[in-house]
């Protein structure tokens, strides 16, 4: 079982939320496709070292947001999400990591069109240094 | 029905100085309960009282319905205990002290037994004087676990054992907790060991119960602010704010916990006190600690 899941009990931010996070990451970044099973409850929480509850958790929260699918007896999978359902998955993802700047950028009372014009740039650039390395 | 009631415990160990002080905590069967305190702040002396070794002057112990001064044996054969100080009998061998503890537990599994010794590598020919700190507490964990108790206490049971084996304790009161289901207890000062095993916190204050709540809403729903000197004197006015649970004067800026995520403390500093320049950040439990009961500063 190769899945890559690694906890900071300490960061703050809760446990089943860090297992969230990385699972749909998994899974938006391909390295998780539809039909791969997840390690079980247990099989999960003595590997991490945390509470099996928690994991219980981040599953359930999964499965209700129908990432994953739950079958009776049998190790949760993965679910096929269409195109659509993907790219919704992608912008959710990026929503949640934009919340932290977007705040900063109201406290520290940035203008509107000076912080977009940098979010522009900055995929500009990033797409550059992407070209030239290919 | 809970399986650890402490109702209105008093208990002082010299006249007008209380330890616990209007206590109250119940644990339903199943919940891992992370207790945290400074030192002296009265998690001993509650772990105590629900051992039945101690009495408390007022209010009412129950451990699975049973008072445990009344009915000690009953109670303790369904519970696994260890703490920092406890003492094994330093000349009887290794293997006699399980053998002691298989007699005394109706439950006793000796698989799990085995496999423990194995995974600690405990040398069973050995007189426990002569062992290690950390083999000591392995000796006491795997007596306390091998009967797959119904609650498991632990009392600071990291205190003095290197990372490897904070770990293993870790990973053995997990593995109970999968297969068997245990209540669990437990205080220590490893705030990352607390943030894996706990799914509710207990933080003891002053004989009394400071913050109870669920670990992942503490992380969710509390938060930390920071407002910077410039603003003057914000002491009040800070305790004044809907949720503040403490504000301390420190170097950097003011540091005040919240009752509220972090957007929300924003936006309360901002509307109600017409502070611009605050920080407002989810706050780690190790932080929330000392925040909250280090002292007044």
């Amino acid at each position: 079982m190769g899945l890559l899941i690694v906890v900071d009990p300490s960061s703050g931010v809760p446990v089943y939320r860090q297992l969230m996070d990385q699972i749909k990451f998994h899974i938006a970044s391909g390295l998780l496709g539809p039909g791969d099973e997840l390690p079980s409850t247990r099989a999960l929480s003595s590997e991490l070292g945390v509470n099996p509850m928690t994991i219980s958790k981040a599953y359930s929260y999964l499965e209700k947001e129908n990432v994953v699918e739950r079958r009776p007896g049998r190790p949760l999978i993965v679910r096929d999400l269409t195109g659509e359902a993907m790219t919704d998955q992608r912008m959710k993802q990026l929503r949640e990591s934009l919340t932290a700047p977007v705040r900063m950028a109201l406290q520290l009372e940035i203008d509107r069109e000076e912080a977009l014009k940098l979010f522009r740039e900055m995929i500009d650039t990033s797409e550059e240094d992407a070209d030239e390395r290919r | 029905m809970s399986v650890v009631e402490f109702r209105n415990i008093h208990r002082a160990y010299r006249k007008g100085e209380e330890v616990l002080a209007g206590l109250n905590l119940e644990i339903p069967a199943g919940q891992v309960v992370g207790l945290l305190g400074k030192n002296g702040a009265g998690k001993t002396t509650l772990i105590r009282l629900a051992m039945g070794m101690l009495e408390a002057q007022q209010g009412e112990v129950r451990i699975f319905g049973m008072d445990p001064r009344e009915k000690p044996v009953e109670v303790k054969r369904r519970i696994g205990y260890v703490s920092e100080d406890q003492i094994l009998p330093e000349f009887l061998k290794v293997k006699d002290v399980i053998a002691l503890h298989r007699g005394l537990f109706p439950g006793w599994d000796e698989a799990m037994a085995d496999d423990l010794i194995g995974r600690f590598s405990l040398p069973l020919g050995q007189k426990i004087k002569k062992l290690s700190k950390g083999q000591a507490r392995q000796v006491a964990l795997l007596c306390a676990v091998a009967h797959r108790p119904e609650l498991l206490i632990l009392d600071e049971p990291a205190g003095g054992l290197d990372p490897a084996a904070r770990r293993e304790f870790l990973e053995t009161s997990i593995r109970l907790l999968n297969e068997t289901g245990t209540t669990i207890l437990f205080s220590s000062h490893y705030m990352t060991d607390v943030e894996r095993m706990a799914e509710r916190i207990v933080m003891l204050h002053e004989g009394k119960v400071l913050i109870d709540g669920e670990l992942d809403s503490l992380q969710e729903d509390y938060s930390l602010a920071l407002v910077p000197h410039a603003n003057g004197e914000m002491r009040e006015r800070l305790l004044g704010l809907n949720g503040c649970l403490g504000v301390r004067k420190r170097s950097d800026a003011w540091h005040a916990v919240f009752r509220h995520d972090p957007a929300r403390t924003q936006s309360l500093l901002n509307a109600d006190l017409g502070v611009k320049d605050a920080r407002c950040q989810a706050i780690p439990l190790e932080e929330m600690f000392i925040e909250l009961a280090g002292g007044q500063g």
